[in-house]
């Protein structure tokens, strides 16, 4: 079933060590957590509490501001001790709520009321799904509330992003395997709240028993829902591969799903529609993994929104060596950690301690062979050794007809490369060269 | 928020292991069953003459680097694949120093100074090896399959014998099993013999994904379309398996027009490769004048690797292949509409005398025209004639050789050079049925009534006569010529010995041309001598091939 896409890579997957474990909550709840207020593409969301005010689990403690902003809910109870810059995954610093767990989880007075899906219209959902502020939650930012409003009337596909084809992450997995029920409403209730009559669950091969469940859950209740299983090959998961691979729509150069009539949902956003509508629950909790060498106890979390990336660690029983590479998201396309203050955020799906044998050891970059394997393994149509050659020539004609600018940054060049020529940092450095010149 | 990771950061965490080394090291054990072949066909000498040459590309690689002050590359084994390749496309007859003028040059001239490993822009090895064609003799005496030569000394008693490729370029299907096609039970080339181990290391190379098949599927696919439907003997299919199995098809498909460096980076670029090199070798094997061309085709080839490579180049992501077209044909129109016919505009205005503009220009006008037109005139009918008569020629000379050796030596079907020379004979060459030296053919001169007789006389190994085919006289028609004809001429025929006018071993003259009886006679005397001096080693002058 489905198409594919020109180009990947198969890298070990790796995900033995956790896609048989559960998703389960946290042994020793976060004495101490941070909630950034910058969760999606807008600017950041108000704070409604103030320092020392009492919070429970659910309840709103900041409010988008304008339709690209989020709505942030406590996921914890206890007390708010401050509201300042924190560190954030990225490397920088970010306003959040810092609050204090009381470990009592005291649910919200004043929850979100269960709501059926076939008896409210469109509009509800989309307020509900706005309330309980559900972001894209994939490698995407963005509000599902903007999302759903700029697709609506231009998208005839909604597709979940269900393929984690980067190596050792089974949120995803676990995820459909576990909550299969609540995605399938989340993923009707997005597709009317877009409008669209075609919903697409796209999972890689390795999730069969997953989708098989689905299937039977799809059979019997007759929901109008496609699966569609494709082989496993990174980068799958990437918003543009997805769409080729399920329709065979090309994204234009620079341009979004959208402009090819597609919207692209990751499944834990799916989920959380889900879980919004179907229990009124708002968005305090994500899976994630957390595997690698360097872990004692590699396993799939249940996780509140903004406990501290070393809970993680202690949950998994700590380090078994010093984790030569510390990684949020996944080794193909994740960032690199240098410590672990910073706090879960709700498109966080793995942490990945990679041990030192896990890992070749990074080569001097030799000549090129010219051996092509770049070419050959660039989803977007690129030609790496061309553009490598051009730049460092510093041939910006010859760059302009090689278009860097369409490179997503999937490291499948690099990858291959038996040189170990860095070729995504000599493409980004092309991208910025033109960038500068058409500045000029 | 700025979502993009610092660069420090850049992904992928993760590489595959492999490098160029182990990429050459797959190659290196791709090619040993090969060599372990030929090793059994050919005796050791394949391992030493291996040997020099390895030895040769990587200690001129070593030097050249050292000397020039470049880093060493000689542990990414590059070197050391283009010494096992060029030493696979030798025969195993030739001479030590031929893999070490192969290897200097390829290794010096065509990869270090292009810049070494990815800089070169042809395949090292089949360039060493095409220097070496310029020695003929030695690049095309092969010994036969299972007689094994010795290590050391020069091969000089080996028996030459006649490849596939040559019976496919003289039009006709080798005599051979299709078992021995594939096991390489037949001469050639080290490495190009056995097909089997070669599509062993082939597939081998696949699966570890070190080459893709696009370019030996296209390049083996061309080929055997174009055979298949061009038979020259036998049914399409068996004339195309011979092509497909002899020659170095299989060992340039997997192991030369695969080379990274010289071949495409693009798919579509290897398809567009593969099937030039497929369409030049089925070329040159027809109208080339070595029996094989696999090699020419893939050097050719490599030197449009530039322009394949910008051909294939992958459409981009997400723009139809329609708009492509269109922006290119706007594209061709903008640059087209940027030519503007400017009125010319004349230094001298027009003289109100009645000059006209231009005038004064007329008379070297005048002179250059009619030069011109001459020239290109004589161009035209000298290339025209040239290209009437040149293939015709050749044609006629190539039936002429097929007349005599079938007049001279009926049973076989091929004659070929042997490094046997004797002051009695123009030309000592050998006739072979199938893979089998069935005679020599010994060309000699007597003089005749009115000048000197050319005739080649066909000698078996037992010293009988097979044929006598006169090939040049002067003698007078209806009377000399008597002792010319083919009734005259086969009363030689399984004779032997010394012959005589008259006496034992007696041949009965022609009346009235007793002088041309007498000269032929005398040449076949000769022949018959020089055959049977050639079996005592006696008066022979062997020279090497050099000379």
């Amino acid at each position: 079933m489905g198409h594919s896409f020109f180009g990947g890579i198969h890298p070990a997957a790796r995900k033995e060590s956790t896609r048989r474990k559960p998703l389960v909550h946290l042994d020793i709840a976060p004495a101490r957590i941070a909630i950034p207020l910058d969760m999606s593409t807008g600017p950041c969301s108000i704070p409604l509490v103030r320092v020392g005010e009492r919070v429970k689990v659910g309840q709103l403690i900041a409010q988008a501001d304008g339709e690209q902003g989020a709505n942030i809910h406590s996921s914890v109870s206890g007390m708010v001790e401050a509201i300042q810059p924190r560190p954030y995954p990225w490397g920088d610093t970010v306003p959040a709520i810092v609050i204090s767990n009381d470990g009592n989880n005291t649910p919200c007075s004043n929850p979100l009321t269960p709501l059926v899906l076939d008896n409210i219209s469109q509009e509800d959902i989309l307020t509900r799904i706005r309330e309980a502020g559900v972001t894209d939650m994939g490698r995407d930012f963005t509000s599902a509330y903007w999302k759903i409003l700029s697709a609506r009337g231009r998208a005839d596909t909604l597709i979940v992003n269900a393929a984690e084809s980067d190596p050792y992450i089974t949120a995803d997995h676990r995820l459909l395997l576990e909550r299969g029920a609540q995605i399938l409403l989340g993923t009707r209730a997005l597709a009317r709240a877009i409008g669209v009559q075609r919903a697409v669950i796209a999972a890689e091969g390795d999730k069969l028993n997953a989708m098989e469940d689905l299937e039977r859950k799809v059979r019997k209740k007759d929901i109008r829902v496609e699966l569609h299983i494709l082989p496993s090959r990174y980068p799958l998961g990437g918003e543009k591969q997805i769409v080729q691979a399920i329709t065979k729509r090309e994204v234009p150069p620079q341009g979004a799903a959208l402009d090819v009539r597609c919207v692209v949902f990751n499944v834990a956003a799916a989920f959380a529609a889900g879980e919004a509508i179907a229990k009124g629950r708002p968005v305090t909790h994500r899976a994630i993994t957390v595997s690698g060498g360097a872990v004692n106890r590699p396993r799939n979390l249940w996780v509140p929104i903004g406990t501290p990336l070393k809970d993680l660690v202690t949950a998994a029983e700590g380090f078994r060596c010093q984790p030569d590479l510390m990684l949020l998201g996944g080794p193909m396309s994740g960032v690199t950690l240098q410590d672990l203050t910073a706090p879960v955020i709700k498109n966080t799906n793995s942490l990945l301690c990679l041990a030192d044998w896990e890992r070749p050891v990074p080569q001097k970059p030799s000549t090129c062979i010219r051996c092509g394997k770049c070419v050959y393994s660039c989803p977007m149509h690129l030609a790496p050794i061309f553009i490598h050659r051009a730049l460092r020539a510093k041939d910006l004609d010859q760059l302009e007809r090689l278009h860097p600018q369409d490179c997503m940054d999937c490291g499948c060049c690099s990858y291959v490369c038996p040189s170990n020529i860095r070729l995504v940092q000599s493409v980004r450095s092309a991208r910025i060269l033109l960038q500068k010149e058409a500045d000029k | 928020m700025n979502l993009c990771p610092t660069t420090a950061h850049v992904p992928p965490q993760l590489s595959r292991e492999g490098s160029t080394r182990s990429i050459m090291l797959d190659v290196i054990v791709a090619l040993l069953p090969s060599l372990g072949m030929s090793v059994y066909l050919f005796g050791p000498r394949v391992l030493t003459l291996t040997a020099v040459s390895i030895i040769t590309c990587v200690l001129s690689e070593y030097l050249y680097r050292r000397l020039t002050g470049k880093p060493d590359t000689t542990r990414d084994l590059s070197a050391c694949v283009t010494g096992l390749l060029l030493a696979m496309t030798l025969p195993v007859t030739a001479s030590y120093w031929a893999p070490v003028l192969g290897g200097i040059f390829a290794i010096v001239v065509v990869k270090q100074f292009y810049g070494g490993l990815g800089g070169n822009f042809m395949n090292p090895a089949l360039a060493g090896r095409m220097v070496l064609c310029t020695f003929p003799h030695m690049m095309t005496t092969w010994s036969d399959a299972l007689h094994w030569v010795p290590v050391f000394g020069a091969p000089v008693d080996v028996v030459s014998t006649a490849t596939p490729m040559s019976y496919l370029h003289n039009g006709q299907l080798p005599p051979l099993e299709f078992g021995q096609m594939m096991m390489g039970q037949h001469g050639g080339a080290i490495g190009e013999v056995s097909i089997f181990m070669l599509l062993l290391g082939g597939l081998y190379l696949l699966a570890r994904g070190v080459i893709s098949i696009r370019i030996p599927a296209a390049f083996v696919g061309t080929v055997a379309l174009l055979t298949f439907f061009t038979p020259q003997a036998g049914s399409g299919l068996e004339w195309m398996t011979a092509q497909l199995c002899s020659g170095g098809l299989i060992l340039g498909a997997f192991f030369m027009a695969t080379d990274y460096t010289t071949s495409p980076v693009t798919p579509r670029g290897h398809v567009l490769f593969g099937v030039g090199c497929g369409v030049l070798t089925v070329l040159l094997r027809h109208y080339g004048s070595y029996p094989d061309g696999v090699g020419w085709a893939i050097l050719t080839m490599n030197c449009v690797v530039w322009l394949l490579d910008r051909a294939g180049m992958p459409r981009r992501f997400g723009v139809r292949p329609m708009t492509l077209t269109h922006q290119w044909f706007q594209k061709v129109g903008r640059s087209l509409s940027a030519i503007r016919f400017v009125k010319p505009k004349f230094h001298h205005p027009i003289h109100q005398q009645g000059t006209m503009p231009g005038e004064e220009y007329l008379d070297q006008i005048k002179c250059v025209l009619p030069v011109a037109g001459t020239l290109l005139a004589v161009i035209l009918l000298i290339s025209g004639v040239h290209s009437a008569t040149d293939l015709d020629t050749a044609r006629q000379e190539h039936q002429m050789e097929q007349d005599i050796l079938s007049l001279a030596m009926p049973d076989a079907q091929i004659r070929t050079e042997t490094p046997y020379r004797s002051p009695n004979a123009i030309s000592i060459s050998a006739g072979y049925s199938g893979s089998d030296l069935i005679g020599y053919c010994v060309e000699v001169q007597t003089p005749g009534f009115h000048g000197p007789i050319n005739m080649v006389v066909g000698v078996d190994l037992d010293g009988k006569v097979t044929g006598v085919a006169i090939t040049d006289h002067q003698e007078i028609q209806g009377m000399g010529t008597q002792a010319l004809t083919p009734a005259f001429l086969n009363r030689f025929v399984g004779r032997s010995g010394t012959l005589s006018l008259s006496g034992t071993n007696a041949i009965d003259a022609v009346s009235g041309a007793t002088v041309t009886s007498n000269a032929v006679m005398t040449g076949v005397n000769q022949a018959l001598a020089v055959v049977a001096n050639l079996d005592k080693g006696e008066n022979v002058n062997y020279t090497d091939g050099e000379v």
